[in-house]
Formats: C-alpha cells, sequence, structure tokens
C-alpha cells in the first residue's frame, strides 16, 4: 500500500543550486516506479538557514523539504543513497500528515518576531 | 489543595496537528536551556503533550531547535 511521506533534507551550503538539484533528481528518480510516474507531489525550498547545532563542522544548511508518495518497501534504497551521500548533511523521512511542505516559519518570513535565531546579521530583522 | 486544570495552550489556537517544522511556535514550549517544558507547567492536554514531544524531536533532528541551548564548549 502507497503511503505519503515528508522528507526534510539538509545539504551543503557549500554546494551549487545546481549540484543540489542534480542531487534531488537522483534521489527522486529512486522512487520512480511504472506505478508512479510522478512520485514528488510537492518541493520546497526553504534555502540556506542557521542551523541549531553544529553538524560535521558545520553551521549553516541548505533545506529542502519534498512531499512524495511511495511504497514502504522503496524507502530502503532511497535511504541508503541518502547515507552515502556526503553532500545531504542530514534528512528526515516522515510519513505525512497532511502538512504543508511550505516551512511554517519560512511564511512568517515577512513579520518580524524577536524569536527568530535563523538570521546571519545580513538582513537586519527588525 | 488541587489548582483548577489550565486550558490547554495549542487546543485554544485550534490547531489540530503540530507541526514539527514551526520551530517558533515549539521554542515557545521549551524552557530556555530547551528542555520541552512539562504539560503540568504548560496546561497542555495530553494529545497535544505527546504531539509536542514528538515534534520537538523531529525539530531537534533536523537542526531546527538546538538539543541544549546557550551550551558553548
Amino acid at each position: 500500500m502507497k503511503r505519503e511521506y515528508e522528507l526534510v533534507y539538509i545539504f551543503d551550503s557549500a554546494l551549487e543550486e545546481a549540484q543540489i538539484n542534480e542531487r534531488l533528481d537522483r534521489f527522486h528518480a529512486l522512487l520512480k516506479t511504472p506505478d508512479t510516474p510522478e512520485p514528488i507531489t510537492e518541493t520546497n525550498h526553504w534555502g540556506k538557514r542557521t542551523l541549531a547545532y553544529e553538524i560535521r563542522g558545520k553551521e549553516v544548511g541548505y533545506y529542502v523539504v519534498v512531499h512524495f508518495e511511495a511504497e514502504p518497501t522503496m524507502l530502503g534504497e532511497l535511504e541508503r543513497a541518502l547515507k552515502l551521500d556526503e553532500g545531504v548533511i542530514r534528512y528526515l523521512i516522515v510519513v505525512n500528515e497532511g502538512l504543508s511542505a511550505a516551512g511554517v516559519s519560512a511564511a512568517h518570513d515577512s513579520g518580524p518576531s524577536p524569536r527568530r535565531r535563523d538570521d546571519d546579521d545580513e538582513g537586519g530583522d527588525e | 489543595m488541587r489548582r483548577p486544570r489550565k486550558s490547554c495552550p495549542v487546543c485554544e489556537a485550534g490547531v489540530r496537528f503540530i507541526d514539527y517544522k514551526d520551530e517558533r511556535m515549539l521554542s515557545r514550549f521549551q524552557t530556555e536551556r530547551g528542555k520541552i517544558i512539562p504539560s503540568r507547567l504548560s496546561g497542555m492536554c495530553a494529545r497535544h503533550q505527546r504531539q509536542l514531544a514528538r515534534a520537538i524531536k523531529r525539530a531537534r533532528h533536523i537542526a531546527l531547535l538546538p538539543f541544549i541551548s546557550g551550551y558553548s564548549r
């Protein structure tokens, strides 16, 4: 039985946009089956954000959130590819509970908030 | 003496599912060190407290929230 999943990637922020898209295409090709020629239902690039803590010595990551449909048995292969790729510093696959891929905080980015921790001093938040 | 139960802040906001990507909302239910605030203090209902705990743990995994904040080596 097919299920809907949500996948959050954190890519190394040193990668170019093109390299990230190339990786996304490669990972998503793993999910394609004759049954589901278009497994991806939603893609949302959050872009670069400061990580809440360092991962492998990196402080910034490039976030991409993707919704897809797949058989649970397909995930093993995808996870293997994600673990092997050095450009992916972290990922999370969860069953989608009907939430949107847009980062909620990305949606409030227009409004100033004193609680933001993901600024990198350039914008001058408030 | 028992205090009357506080009402759940999440139910009041009309939220059905707590989104682990909404780190600003989640951070309201963390102490300044990043611990999850117990429902006994926040008045959260049991269902939302369970969702909250899971959401915060997911958010920590994808580095939206710190495991420990204000800590430096």
